[in-house]
């Protein structure tokens, strides 16, 4: 299990950001990243692994206005 | 956004392997590799060109050996690259040789020519040109202007030795507003900016700023908003996937149908393709779009092929909101809102409150005089406009707005007012723009508080609130509250657009403590004023000039009748579900809701039990909210600001200092 914005997420072995991302249908462009507080390059979505128990943060940059 | 599949191809440059997506040039992977190529015509910001020849490389492929120019030579399989053969060095000599002769002055030209190991040239040029800061023909500016600025505002004239660049017909360009991106790309210096009409302080500071968001927009936008290409319309598909795009009177946030008005269906049917519409010259966001030739189907043009300015994300959203899922539609409504001068907002705001008091039984066919409008009645709906702009029928009552039509449903009809208050989507008598803000506490507050009426420009914190999490007390929510208007307000008090702070992003603005408030622009922003004024600024200081204007605006608004608590309350449409149906449609989430934040167990309540504690406890945060912002804004519980508060900022004027006392402010 990890938590994604704070919310429980289910997790397998392999699972990357660019699998939250469909899962969670975040489907707006500005996104920031983070895994246990680390960023992650938006080029690193489709290879990079979340472990199991992370913190994942996926800001939406759409704010103010 | 996902990216489009490309294959990665395994290439070798001077003995070094390096592995690049299909069609980079071959210039590109060198950098990539370590590699240095010199390089004089080419740019990370315009088209490659080829016209200096400087990039030789020789090129093996398997077959045969070429030279080939490496800024637009695309990998598509694998290649073995020499940057220093013979060969290679060979031409390249003769090509600066060529130059050197030509601008032996220039630095840049003679730094080339120094490394290939070259002082001088062994003949003379018969244009020699003495200038340090000759034009050496590379056409960046050209490229820049029409590819970066979608301008052409400088060109090559002539040609063969005689070839040169230039402004039509030599004289000034109207279009031109000196945005000074042809004279930031050049790299020997040509081209000197000199005409600065409203002669500012610093035009240079101004346009270096202005010049950051133009590289921005030229090298990040595709990938991320899309604004040049499909404007705000990207964000339809965006909020339905958040359950945010108003669906049948902001009953629900998305709908099946909704791919049928996305934004790709605008792009690929719609939009006239690769032509800029900024709101004005130099713009290079350029997020206006146009629809050429559309031939109209109904109203006093019926059968005319018109150009249509739009459709931006509201106008499709408030489609959405009326039920109606045609392209079409949106096109034809569009054009005649903008024909007659009414705004699109308002307009399907309103008729989707009239197509709810049609399903409802308030309207029927009698009471519309003759307008069959459920959801999704299209034509309906286009009668219904063209009636508004007559002052005819049922469209002189539904053109007075969602606020008369209220009342006069009460006194006609004999409709049941708390009903209609609670559905009829307008705060100050203004009709809501278009998201469903029933999941975002702060939003909610962004609506009722704005000074205008119920619309989003103050403050959009929907993602802030509901999905990043990142607001999750009342004071949280107040600070945002506070400090994203009084932002949004100095865009006013300057005559600027919103869209350049936060549409497009620096590539490190995830790096930065604040990425919600784009530090990197605001910094901008800041330049920009010290540029036209000669003051420097701060974040805080730009944010104390709204403060003053902002409060002057809610005194205002006292004024006039408003400004007070009281005025600041909220349809409960934009804070929770109204009907059974509304809370059967995602009744998980409320359940769990009622379970987890009311402290209710759902399993023992009929539907309308739970839509009743649901609304209680909603409608308790939205007032602590209330008390939250007014504090942090430095107003009274009723909303008024305090005689403190305006003697700080110093709009203690006699007059509104009385009418607060009066207020109790
Ligand atoms: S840089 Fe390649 S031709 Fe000029």
């Amino acid at each position: 299990m990890i938590r994604v914005n704070g919310e429980p997420l289910s997790w397998h072995p392999g699972k990357t950001v660019e699998d939250v991302i469909r899962e969670k249908n975040y489907r707006f462009p500005l996104l920031i990243v983070r895994i246990n507080g680390r960023l992650v390059p938006r080029e690193d979505y489709g290879k990079t692994e979340i472990p199991d128990g992370a913190e994942v943060d996926v800001i939406h940059l759409m704010s103010g206005g | 956004m996902m990216n489009r599949e490309v294959n990665d191809i395994t290439i070798e440059i001077d003995g070094k392997r390096v592995t690049v997506p299909e069609d980079t040039a071959i210039l590109d992977a060198a950098r990539r590799a370590g590699v240095y190529v010199p390089s004089l015509c080419s740019s990370d910001l315009v088209e490659p060109y080829g016209a200096c020849r400087l990039c030789l490389v020789e090129v093996d492929d398997g077959s045969r050996t070429r030279l080939v120019t490496s800024c637009n030579f695309p990998v598509r399989k694998p290649l073995k690259v020499s940057t220093s053969s013979d060969r290679v060095k060979r031409n390249r000599k003769t090509v600066l040789e060529m130059m050197l002769a030509r601008w032996p002055e220039v630095p840049l030209v003679k730094d080339l020519a120094g490394a290939e190991g070259l002082t001088g040239a062994r003949y003379v040029h018969p244009n020699v040109d003495l200038n340090p800061n000759a034009c050496v023909l590379c056409g960046l500016c050209v490229r820049i202007c029409e590819q970066g600025i979608w301008e052409k505002i400088v060109n090559f004239s002539g040609r063969g030795v005689d070839r040169s660049i230039r402004m039509p017909y030599d004289s000034l360009q109207p279009h031109c507003v000196g945005c000074g991106a042809c004279a930031e790309i050049c790299p020997t210096g040509a081209i000197e900016m000199v005409d600065d009409p409203n002669r500012p302080y610093d035009a240079e500071m101004i346009r270096k700023a202005g010049m950051r968001i133009t590289r921005e927009m030229i090298k990040y936008d595709e990938q991320q908003c899309d604004m040049r290409g499909v404007g705000t319309a990207h964000l339809v598909e965006v909020m339905d996937a958040y359950d945010l795009l108003p669906v049948e009177n902001y009953r629900f946030g998305r709908h099946e149908d909704t791919l049928k008005i996305e934004s790709r269906v605008f792009r690929e049917k719609y939009f006239s393709p690769g032509k800029p519409d900024g709101c004005w010259l130099g713009c290079t966001m350029s997020c206006a779009k146009a629809i050429e030739g559309y031939e109209l189907k109904t109203g006093p043009y019926k059968g005319r092929k018109v150009l249509v300015d739009g459709p931006e994300y509201e106008t499709v959203a408030g489609a959405s909101n009326m039920g109606i899922f045609d392209p079409d539609f949106v096109v034809e409504y569009n054009f005649y809102c903008d024909t007659y001068g009414l705004d699109t907002i308002s307009f399907s705001t309103l008729t989707a409150f009239v197509m709810e008091c049609y399903k409802a039984g308030i309207l029927d066919e009698e009471k519309t005089e003759g307008l069959k409008i459920p959801f999704g009645a299209s034509d309906a709906a286009m009668e219904l406009l063209h009636l508004i702009a007559q002052g005819r029928g049922f469209g002189r009552v539904a053109g007075k707005g969602i606020r008369y039509m209220k009342k006069y449903f009460v006194e006609h009809f004999g409709a049941d007012p708390d009903f209609l208050q609670d559905i009829g989507m307008e705060a100050k008598g203004m009709e809501y723009s278009e998201y469903v803000t029933k999941e975002s506490l702060a939003q909610q507050g962004g609506y009722g508080i704005a000074l205008k009426g119920a619309q989003h420009d103050e403050a959009w914190l929907i993602f802030m609130d509901m999905v990043n999490k990142q607001i999750p007390t009342f004071e949280d929510k107040a600070e945002a509250l506070h400090y994203f208007p009084m932002w949004r307000t100095w865009f006013g008090l300057c005559g600027l657009c919103k869209l350049p702070w936060n549409d497009i992003e620096p590539p490190d603005n995830a790096e930065t403590d604040e990425p919600a408030k784009v530090p990197e622009h605001v910094k901008g922003y800041c330049e920009f004023f010290e540029g036209m004024t000669g003051e420097p600024q701060t974040m805080d200081s730009l944010v104390r000039m709204s403060e003053k204007v902002y409060n002057f605006q809610r005194v205002f608004n006292l004024r006039m009748g408003f400004g007070t608590r009281k005025h600041d309350v909220i349809p409960y449409r934009s804070m929770g579900p109204v009907t059974v149906e509304e809370y059967e449609s995602r009744k998980e989430r409320y359940d769990s809701q009622l379970e987890e934040q009311v402290g209710l167990d759902p399993r023992n309540m009929s539907t309308g039990e739970k839509l009743a504690a649901l609304r209680k406890f909603r409608e308790g945060q939205y007032e602590k909210l209330l008390d939250a912002v007014y504090k942090r804004r430095g107003w009274t519980d009723n909303g008024v600001p305090t005689v403190e508060k305006l003697s700080d900022l110093g709009v203690d004027f006699p007059e509104v200092m009385e009418l607060v006392r009066k207020h109790g402010g």
